[in-house]
Parts: C-alpha cells; sequence; structure tokens
C-alpha cells in the first residue's frame, strides 16, 4: 500500500507552494520525503542540489522543518536557551546569531517572550519562537507541516503575514501544508491538491477552483412559486422548495440565462456566488473521487 | 570537532538550567543518593562479620566493588536514563524528526543531549568509597595502576552505555517495551558484589553476555594487582565490540524509522 | 448501598475496563514483571555465603523465601504516586472529583488489572526457576495458600495507603513523587526483599518491627514459604498499619481536595 503515487513536480527557488488534502492523502509523507526523512520507495528527490535521504550536513544547513504542535524548544527553558543551542549546532558564531535574532524577533513581535519559559508562553507566541529557532540559521528552503494549527484568528494572521514577508525578503523557498485554506489563499500562488496519494493539482488556487466547480451557483427567491420543468432549459436544479431556487449554471451561459430569468419570472431575490474553496475541496475529499 | 565540544557546552549548560528550575528536587536527590549508598553499605555489611569473606573478598576490598558500582550507577542516572530514556518519547511525539534534520551526529544528540546533575554526585562518592575501600586494603597507588584503573573505567563505561543504548534503540520499533531498561538495570545491579561471590554459571553470564564483571569487579582487581594482562584485553575488545555494535543498530535503526510512514 | 461511591456494579465495571486497558500493555508489564529480579540475584549471593547461617534459613528453605518475596513483590507493587501526579498534571483530576466515586478506588482498580495481567509472567518466571532449582519446589497447602494470599493482600493495601499519602501530598506540591524516592529507599532494604529480616543484627531488627516495612515482604514471604511464622502477631500489624494509615489518607485527601478546589485547579 502506497502513501504517494506518481507525484511529480518541480519546484524553483523563492517560490511558495501549498500542498493541500484531506487527512491521509499524502501532504505530510511528501514534505517528508522532501526532508529526506522517509525514503522513497521508487523515483527520484532532489532539494538544493541534495538528495535528501542522504542527510548531508550542508543539505541539513540549508533545510528547516516547522511542524504544528510539535516543538523543538526546550520546555522548561526560556527559547533564548533553545537558539543558543542551535546556533552552536549549526555553527553560528555568537555575534551574528545575536544580529539575526533581533531581526526575526523584530519581524515576529517577539520581545521579553524569548526569556520566559516556554512552558509559559501563549500556543500563538510558542509557535513565533518555533519560526525563530527554525529560522536561525537562514536556511534557503522552508518546509512547514501545519504551522498555523491549533492558533487562533490573529496568531494564524501574525504567522500568514510573517511568512509572506519572510519570502519576499529572504527569496526563500516556502513549501507549507496545511488544513486551512486561508494559510493557502494568503500565501500561496502555487498550490497541489494530493488526492488519494496523486497530485490531482499543481497550478494556480483559482484554476483549481474552476476545475473543481466549473459551474456558477445561482440562488434565487421568486414572488410565486414555478414548477421544476420551467427551469429545464436554464440550468441544473439543485433545489426547489416553495418560492426558493438553487440553480446550476453554465459559466459561458450564464448572462444569458439571468436574463431569460428575469424576463420569465418575477423575481424577490437573485444572487450568483461560487461556493468557497474549502466547500469544494470538502465535497471532492467526500466524494472520494473526481 | 569544536562546534561538536561547543555544542555539548551548550547541551549541559541548558539541562544545568533545568534542573535548577527544581531545586527542591535536586536536594532530594541528593539526600536520597547518600541514603541508598548507606543502605547499602548496610547490606553488604549483612554479608560480613569477624574473619569473614564474600566470594574471597575482603570487607574493604567489596567496598571498591561497591564504590565502583555507585560510579556507574551515578553515570546511568546522570547521562543514561534521561538522554537515552528519552529515545522513546521522541518517537512517540515525532520531535525524532527534529534531530535528524540537524547537522549535527543524531546518536551524538540523542546521548549527550542533556545531564542529571544529581547523579554527578554519585559518581564523586563511589569514587571516594572505592578510594578509601582501596586505602584500607593497602593498595599502593602508582601511576600505572591508576592509568590502568581509568582505563578499565573508560571500558566499563563504555560496555554499559553500548548495552543500555542497544535497548533503547529498540524504541523504534517498539514503542511498548521502553522499559526494557529497567531489565538491564536490575541485571546490572549484581555489580554491587564481586562477582566471585556468585556460583560459576552466573559468573560466566557476568563476564561475557552481560559483561558486569568489567564494570566493578575488574577495577577493582586492577587496584588489587589481581588483574591478568589477558583479562584487560578481554575487556578492550568487548567494549569496542559492544560499541561497534551499538553505532550499527543505531544506523539500522534510522533506516527503519526513516522507511516507514509518518 | 455504597461504600465511598463503590457497589457491585461499579466494582464489575472497574475491574472489567482496567484490566483490559492493562492487557494493551502488556509488554510493559511482562518487562515490569522480569525486572524484579533482584531477590534472585540476592538468593544467589546469600546461597554462597558464610554468613547465611544467620538467616535461619538454608538450603531449600533459603530458595523458597526469596521466590516467595519475588512474588509478594510482583503481586505487591505500587505505582499510584507516579499515575496521581501525571493525572494531576494534565488535568484528569477534576472530572474524576466530580463523580461521586472516591478517585483511590480507580487507582485500586487499575493495580487489581495490573497484577492480573502480571499473573502469567510471574508464574513463567516462578516456573523457569523452579526448572533451574527443582529441588525447592513446593506447593502450599491450600489453607496456607490463603494465609498468603491475605497477607500479600494486606501488604499491599499497606504499601497503597503509604503512597497514596505522598499522593495527596501533589495537591500541594508538583513534586511530592520525589518523596516517594525517599520512602522506597528504607523498603528496599528493610521490607525483606533484598535480605530476610533474621539477616539484621538484633539491634536493628527490634525497632525494624515498628515500622510497616517488614510486613509487606518478610511477613508474607514466609507465610507463603511455609516458614514457621508468628501468624496471629504479623496479621495483627499489618491490620494496625491499615488500620492507622486509612484515616490519615483519607483526611489529607479531603484537605487536598479543598485545596485543589480553591486554588481553582
Amino acid at each position: 500500500m502506497s502513501a504517494v503515487k506518481g507525484v511529480s513536480f518541480s519546484i524553483a527557488p523563492g517560490e511558495m507552494v501549498g500542498f493541500l488534502g484531506a487527512n491521509g492523502a499524502g501532504k505530510t509523507t511528501t514534505l517528508k520525503m522532501l526532508c529526506g526523512l522517509i525514503h522513497p520507495s521508487a523515483g527520484e528527490v532532489l532539494v538544493a542540489g541534495h538528495r535528501p535521504q542522504r542527510r548531508h550536513p550542508d543539505f541539513l544547513r540549508r533545510i528547516t522543518l516547522v511542524m504544528g504542535q510539535k516543538q523543538q524548544l526546550i520546555w522548561d527553558l526560556p527559547p533564548m536557551d533553545s537558539l543558543r543551542v542551535n546556533a552552536a549546532v549549526y555553527g553560528i558564531p555568537d555575534r551574528v546569531a545575536r544580529r539575526r535574532i533581533n531581526e526575526l524577533s523584530d519581524l515576529l513581535e517577539l520581545g521579553e517572550e524569548l526569556t520566559r519559559p516556554v512552558r509559559k508562553l501563549s500556543l500563538g507566541q510558542r509557535m513565533k519562537a518555533e519560526l525563530l529557532a527554525a529560522l536561525l540559521h537562514e536556511p534557503e528552503v522552508l518546509f512547514l507541516d501545519e504551522p498555523t494549527l491549533g492558533l487562533d484568528v490573529n496568531a494564524q494572521m501574525r504567522v500568514r503575514q510573517f511568512l509572506a514577508d519572510y519570502n519576499r525578503r529572504t527569496g526563500a523557498t516556502v513549501l507549507l501544508t496545511s488544513h486551512y485554506m486561508a494559510d493557502i489563499t494568503a500565501l500561496c500562488p502555487r498550490v497541489m491538491l494530493i488526492h488519494q496519494g496523486q497530485l490531482f493539482h499543481d497550478g494556480a488556487l483559482d484554476r483549481l477552483a474552476s476545475r473543481l466547480a466549473p459551474e456558477r451557483h445561482v440562488r434565487l427567491e421568486l414572488e410565486q412559486p414555478a414548477p421544476a420543468e420551467a427551469f429545464a432549459a436554464l440550468g441544473q436544479l439543485d433545489r426547489l422548495e416553495n418560492c426558493e431556487v438553487n440553480l446550476r449554471v453554465d459559466p459561458a451561459l450564464l448572462t444569458s440565462v439571468l436574463a431569460q430569468i428575469l424576463a420569465r419570472f418575477e423575481v424577490r431575490d437573485l444572487e450568483v456566488n461560487d461556493p468557497p474553496i474549502d466547500q469544494l475541496i470538502g465535497e471532492l475529499f467526500r466524494q472520494g473521487s473526481l | 570537532m569544536g562546534r561538536y565540544w561547543r555544542t555539548l557546552r551548550r547541551f549541559w549548560g541548558t539541562a544545568l538550567a533545568t534542573q535548577l528550575e527544581y531545586q527542591a528536587n535536586a536536594l532530594i536527590e541528593l539526600l536520597a543518593v547518600a541514603l541508598s549508598l548507606g543502605g547499602s553499605l548496610l547490606l553488604l555489611s549483612l554479608f560480613f562479620g569477624p574473619g569473614r569473606e564474600l566470594g574471597g573478598w575482603s570487607w574493604n576490598q567489596a567496598l571498591m566493588v561497591q564504590g565502583f558500582y555507585t560510579v556507574f550507577d551515578g553515570m546511568s542516572s546522570a547521562w543514561l536514563r534521561p538522554n537515552l530514556g528519552s529515545i522513546v518519547t521522541h518517537v512517540r511525539e515525532g520531535t525524532l524528526d527534529f534531530v535528524l534534520l540537524k547537522p549535527i551526529d543524531s546518536q551524538f544528540w540523542v546521548s549527550l543531549r542533556t545531564f542529571a546533575p544529581a547523579g554527578l554526585s554519585e559518581v564523586v562518592l563511589g569514587l571516594g568509597l572505592a578510594g578509601w575501600g582501596a586505602h584500607q586494603s593497602g593498595v599502593v597507588f602508582t601511576p600505572a595502576v591508576l592509568v590502568t584503573v581509568l582505563v578499565m573505567l573508560v571500558v566499563g563505561g563504555v560496555i554499559l552505555y553500548s548495552l543500555w543504548f542497544l535497548i533503547a534503540a529498540t524504541s523504534i520499533w517498539f514503542v511498548k517495551t521502553w522499559n526494557a531498561t529497567e531489565v538491564l538495570r536490575a541485571l546490572l545491579a549484581s555489580g554491587r558484589y564481586p562477582i566471585e561471590a556468585y556460583p560459576a554459571p552466573l559468573r560466566l553470564l557476568f563476564t561475557l553476555v552481560l559483561p558486569v564483571a568489567f564494570l566493578t569487579t575488574v577495577p577493582a582487581e586492577v587496584l588489587l594487582g589481581r588483574a591478568s594482562l589477558p583479562l584487560l584485553a578481554l575487556g578492550i575488545i568487548l567494549a569496542a565490540g559492544f560499541f561497534t555494535a551499538a553505532r550499527g543498530f543505531w544506523m539500522f535503526a534510522l533506516r527503519h524509522y526513516t522507511s516507514a510512514s509518518s | 448501598m455504597r461504600i465511598f461511591g463503590l457497589n457491585w456494579r461499579i466494582i464489575r465495571a472497574l475491574l472489567s475496563s482496567q484490566y483490559a486497558h492493562m492487557l494493551e500493555y502488556r509488554a510493559e508489564i511482562a518487562l515490569w514483571a522480569l525486572s524484579g529480579v533482584l531477590p534472585f540475584i540476592m538468593l544467589s549471593l546469600w546461597s554462597g555465603s558464610a554468613a547465611r547461617a544467620e538467616l535461619g534459613l538454608d538450603g531449600v528453605a533459603l530458595d523458597r523465601y526469596f521466590l516467595s518475596a519475588f512474588l509478594v513483590r510482583q503481586f505487591s507493587v505500587v505505582w499510584v504516586v507516579y499515575a496521581f501526579e501525571e493525572d494531576a498534571l494534565l488535568g484528569r483530576l477534576s472530572p474524576y472529583l466530580l463523580q461521586p466515586l472516591h478517585p483511590l478506588w480507580r487507582y485500586v482498580a487499575a493495580h487489581l488489572g495490573e497484577q492480573l495481567t502480571r499473573l502469567p509472567f510471574a508464574a513463567l518466571i516462578a516456573a523457569l526457576f523452579f526448572l533451574i532449582q527443582p529441588q525447592a519446589f513446593w506447593v502450599p497447602s491450600l489453607g496456607g495458600l490463603l494465609l498468603a494470599w491475605m497477607a500479600t493482600w494486606m501488604a499491599f493495601a499497606i504499601a497503597f495507603l503509604l503512597q497514596s499519602l505522598i499522593a495527596s501530598l501533589c495537591f500541594w506540591s508538583e513534586k511530592a513523587t520525589a518523596l516517594e524516592r525517599l520512602l522506597f529507599l528504607p523498603f528496599l532494604f528493610f521490607s525483606g526483599l533484598l535480605a530476610p529480616l533474621t539477616a539484621f543484627p538484633p539491634a536493628v531488627r527490634a525497632w525494624v518491627q515498628w515500622t510497616p516495612f517488614p510486613y509487606l515482604i518478610d511477613f508474607p514471604a514466609r507465610v507463603l514459604s511455609g516458614d514457621p511464622v508468628n501468624l496471629a502477631g504479623g496479621f495483627a500489624a499489618q491490620l494496625g498499619w491499615v488500620l492507622l494509615l486509612l484515616p490519615l489518607v483519607l483526611l489529607l485527601w479531603r484537605a487536598g481536595v479543598r485545596r485543589y478546589s480553591a486554588m481553582g485547579a
């Protein structure tokens, strides 16, 4: 039984790519293969010119991994102590480390939190400190596995803002998996949808949306009820209850259909909307197939 | 390597800082160490009496063995239990991934990441006790003797570490048998007493299979001038062998870990 | 009718669920049983030592004593302070405290479940022992077995109450388990696990008799191994300790719970 099959892609430096998928779809597995934590049973992986599974020190210095709800910071001590350990491990001279800590803590809005024990920080503060620790050695490639998991809305927004800033400033490549569509829509111009271990989509997010739901949704409230046959030529009837009608329409025909509706019926209210992308993807996962 | 040495200093600096967060605990630990040693000596005294010996060892000579045992018990409290016991936690919580992605040897990290200072007091007490027993037994501390004892202590330490590590590394497969190292600890308690006090089959077991003899009895024999060169050579070979096995097993375990799914 | 929130239905439910829970951990429990080999190591030392003359036990009697000590230990080992500390840290206590069942009963049930799970492994180790020392094999009389079972139960009760005292202290300080580390030491040396009580000089024996420790291993082990021992005196002492510790534990626990609720958990 394979977790991931036939997944092929290449990512250029400086890109921000999001991996979408249901639980167990294979996005964390893909990420871990890129880190070298899992060996692919077939195929080749090259990251920053290295084969990740060799875990060559030069490769390890160029990447970093952040996992939501799992931390590398020492629990009982302030983040600063963990940072000093990392500085030693990555061979960063103390002067340079101090400068980077100052820069990153400014960007992350961390101050005295760095000197308080990690166990006394809120989840959002902890995640920011984790990011600082992960970026101390200025990696070229960032692997982020559900980094905003469990954070409140504000903290999520701050983390997203930071990541976008960081990518702009440093040109680091960012690979991100997330359950939260808001992460993906805010950060990733390029999205890979992994579904049942296969790469379903690789490209822009709005193209994914139109792929998943090629139709526009029209919601009508009529003055008087109308029979189902009346809508047959206009589009796919989703719902007909008294005066409320939900219709699915071919995008190319939308304007003419709307014109016909307004001409034929007395309309109290009309709305054209597209289901949010997470609903579409949720549908996809629920159906279990395409 | 300078980087490894600097990292080690940072590892133990943070370990010490963590311990100081719980000062009361440290004091109780110290008290427990002292009481434990006292109790062990009381127990040992039960075997002795006017004109009695244990396996041919006199009271003062047996004190040396107890002393060396205490040194290694301290070593396991200070380094082995806190570090190697964390392997199973890393596997359970998925934080072994962080260790594997650091540009530093994972066995180094996992084995030396932290230490419990209370164990150091045991090491010091143990050395003191062994020294006292040696002095009372009329041992002459020549440089040659001291160097040999030091070498044998290192041999013992390497054997202890490798055995413990081999068992702890199995947590990569068997998270539910994390306490297998407790069985090792229980068996090692046999090292408190000179190996000649045990019947012949156990003596063989404790020399070749579970080389407790090399931890406690052999260093004492070195001090008493009774250790033969072949015996010392055997110890060194065993240490090298066990260490190589531990290292090889770890590499094997990591290959397995990275080929399973998340 | 409920005793501290307990009735037959609850007993059955608690015991069966805890037993099922412990079965999940049987590999770990098997290893715990195996790590109890210290009495056998001591046996091999005592058998070869000239000092065994002092013990009043020799040869087969000595073998039986230490095997009995091993078995008594397996069925009286207590770990409530660790379970309790973990539950307190993880916030599991609050729901327990809100239920009309005294939380200590849960831990009792957990221990019983663990003992039942341990039984086959302890039996296996005993069988191995008899393979190595066939001359020591014996089967106690039914009466003897019942008495030994009672004595082991009482030993378990005393040990459980002692640790529960320390566990109650967790309501005041998170690090009360460190005290358990200290309490374990006199247990180790004076309970009879490492040396039968007769090994100690009379002066030491005189005051150790006033502590609960000899009644945790030495007394039950002698009952099991069929060694002539003062049954009435031993059981009386065990009962005395239970009657002394039980109200202490309940009082301390209640005070602790009051503090816990006052602190807002």
